[in-house]
């Protein structure tokens, strides 16, 4: 038997394919050549940490496309939201994406991924499959790094020493009693998205800054088109595969600063969308940039997804975040009345 | 967008942000420009605190531009624009050196393993290696701007004599601590990285150790000598 601090929350029976710390990441810092990192997918964190009660940049789990296996050392609550990645506990009791769920010490609780049909046919309909959003109450504990826990990958540093989870490891939690009442989310458990013909995902895309200039062939091109998420993707960016766009810009433009969701055209052509672990700035013409609204979206996007992008109007951008910051604000509002109903039962029943 | 002088554009980065290009796309851009770059990020740095309505994030300096972030649910874009023009307008054509920039030595081994791209830059240069050396040694540059990887400073201006391009088809795997060199740049790559820069030498200096105060050796503004070991 190992012996675990007071803390200790979870061993790791297996990493999985990529499962790191994030939280709402490190903005701010480009000065000194880092870029934002954090969540991918902004929206699904925050939901898994509301579940667990905490503020929407808590640490908690990002896994990707499934595989970790967590063993409870000491009951703990765990809140999920983001992708479904056939996350079971115990024997075999499935935990959906938007609850919340108690566990006993001894408890194991698995990530066997998402259930892709094998029918051999496109699906007409997306569902995310990506990345799932593990919170506990007070969140995790990790050593913060420049203001943040989140994992910086590349650079090695952050989360858990710098690097995604592995069999061995354990989690620390914040707080001595990791336990909340369960809580089911009112609300999506993962950012909604629009899909088009075939189930592709739709993209809602503004121009990017030359848009007046040598880039609106290209951009013609890339909203004509319908692209393929490529296998090379990572957390710094989606690479997308289809017919190449026009080489119309020049082939080098002095660095200049990026944000995520930027469109970049290397000189072969085939466009990468920029996820949090980007670099600050960069040399590549910007062809049109995701709106903000869709970047949680974006990070739920997998190897082998189809997406379109959409022109859409700076006025269609803010009013489609507006919208979404509504139905965070509204489903909040219900889960806090749900907790307050449930505090008033038990004190009746009790 | 309103344009501020024949040089500056500002223009539209998604829903939040604003790029402020400081000279037209595609013209080359030095150390004077990315002085021009930072004494603006300056400015922005100042309005965010006068006016924290704006909404501001941290501004992004680069070689000749300057990326504003801003929350577009507190600020109209082209409200924003109006506020940018004139501090645009107002910056010097050529600033001093930052006021607190800091003199930084690197000591570097030139050539051999260190630095295997030296014979090939002597070659296309048409200089030896040992005058290759001495003029990366006798090089006053200066810091641009810090970009590509945390710790990566962009140190300028190289003399024209030793303009190389990059490598049309990039190193997977440059060693943490290579120094390196790329048109009018050089540059010191702080962790093991892909990379398409020239390899001329290698530094044990750590570029960047996120656990002191001040993770990044170099700051932008800082001046910088590649000194031989």
């Amino acid at each position: 038997m190992s012996q675990h601090a007071a803390l200790d929350v979870f061993e790791v029976l297996d990493g999985g394919f990529l499962t790191s710390v994030q939280d709402a990441g490190r903005p701010g810092l480009e000065g000194m050549g880092l870029g934002p990192g954090g969540a991918a997918d902004p929206w699904s964190l925050g939901v898994a940490n509301a579940l667990a009660g905490n503020a929407p940049g808590a640490a908690a789990l990002e896994i990707t496309l499934g595989g970790p296996v967590l063993r409870a050392l000491r009951p703990v609550t765990v809140a999920l939201a983001g992708a479904e990645l056939g996350a079971v506990t115990g024997v075999g009791r499935a935990l959906p994406s938007g609850q919340s769920r108690t566990l006993a010490a001894g408890t194991i609780l698995r990530f066997e991924g998402a259930v892709i049909a094998a029918t051999g046919r496109a699906p007409d309909r997306w569902a995310p499959r990506m990345r799932a959003y593990l919170a506990i109450p007070g969140g995790f504990e990790v050593p913060p790094v420049l203001g943040s826990r989140s994992t910086a990958l590349g650079a090695g540093f952050g989360g858990l020493e710098g690097r995604a989870l592995r069999d061995g490891d354990v989690l620390a939690s914040a707080r001595g009693d990791p336990t909340t009442a369960e809580a089911l989310w009112p609300g999506s458990p993962v950012a909604r998205a629009q899909t088009g013909d075939g189930g592709a995902v739709v993209l809602r895309v503004l121009p990017g800054p030359w848009a007046d200039l040598q880039a609106t062939e290209a951009l013609r091109a890339l909203v004509a088109q319908a692209w393929q998420v490529s296998q090379a993707s990572d957390r710094v960016g989606l690479r997308l595969s289809g017919a190449p766009l026009p080489g119309v810009f020049p082939a080098d433009l002095a660095s200049h600063g990026l944000t995520t969701g930027a469109i970049q055209v290397p000189p072969g052509g085939q466009p990468i969308v920029l996820l949090p672990d980007r670099q600050p700035t960069g040399g590549y013409a910007v062809a049109a940039v995701v709106i903000t609204a869709d970047r949680s979206v974006l990070g739920q996007l997998a190897p082998g997804d189809r997406l379109r992008l959409r022109p859409a109007t700076p006025d269609e951008a803010v009013a489609a975040l507006r919208t979404a910051g509504d139905e965070r604000e509204r489903a909040l509002r219900h889960l806090r009345e749900d907790r307050q109903w449930d505090a008033l039962t038990d004190h009746a029943g009790g | 967008m309103p344009r501020a002088d024949p040089g500056v554009r500002i223009l539209s980065f998604g829903d939040g942000a604003l790029l402020v290009e400081l000279l037209p796309l595609g013209v080359a851009s030095g150390v004077n420009d990315a002085r021009r770059a930072r004494l603006f990020a300056s400015a922005i740095r100042d309005l965010r605190t006068s006016s924290p309505a704006l909404a501001l994030g941290e501004p992004v300096a680069a070689a000749a531009s300057v990326l504003v972030p801003f929350d577009p649910l507190s600020v109209d874009a082209a409200l924003l624009a109006r506020r940018l023009a004139p501090l645009a307008a107002a910056l010097p054509v050529a600033p001093p050196p930052d006021s607190d920039a800091r003199p930084r030595k690197v000591r570097v081994r030139f050539g051999g393993d260190d630095g295997p791209d030296l014979a090939a830059v002597a070659a296309e240069t048409g200089l030896t290696e040992a005058a290759v050396v001495d003029l990366l040694a006798a090089s006053k540059l200066e810091v641009l701007f810090l970009g590509f990887a945390p710790g990566f400073g962009y140190l300028g201006d190289l003399p024209a004599e030793l303009a190389v391009p990059r490598l049309a088809v990039p190193r997977t795997r440059v060693p943490a601590g290579s120094v390196a060199i790329a048109g009018q740049w050089a540059g010191i790559y702080p962790q093991a990285s892909a990379g398409g820069w020239r390899l001329v030498g290698a530094t044990d200096a750590k570029l960047f150790d996120p656990s002191l105060p001040e993770p990044a050796l170099l700051r932008a503004g800082d001046r910088v000598r590649l000194v031989p070991a």
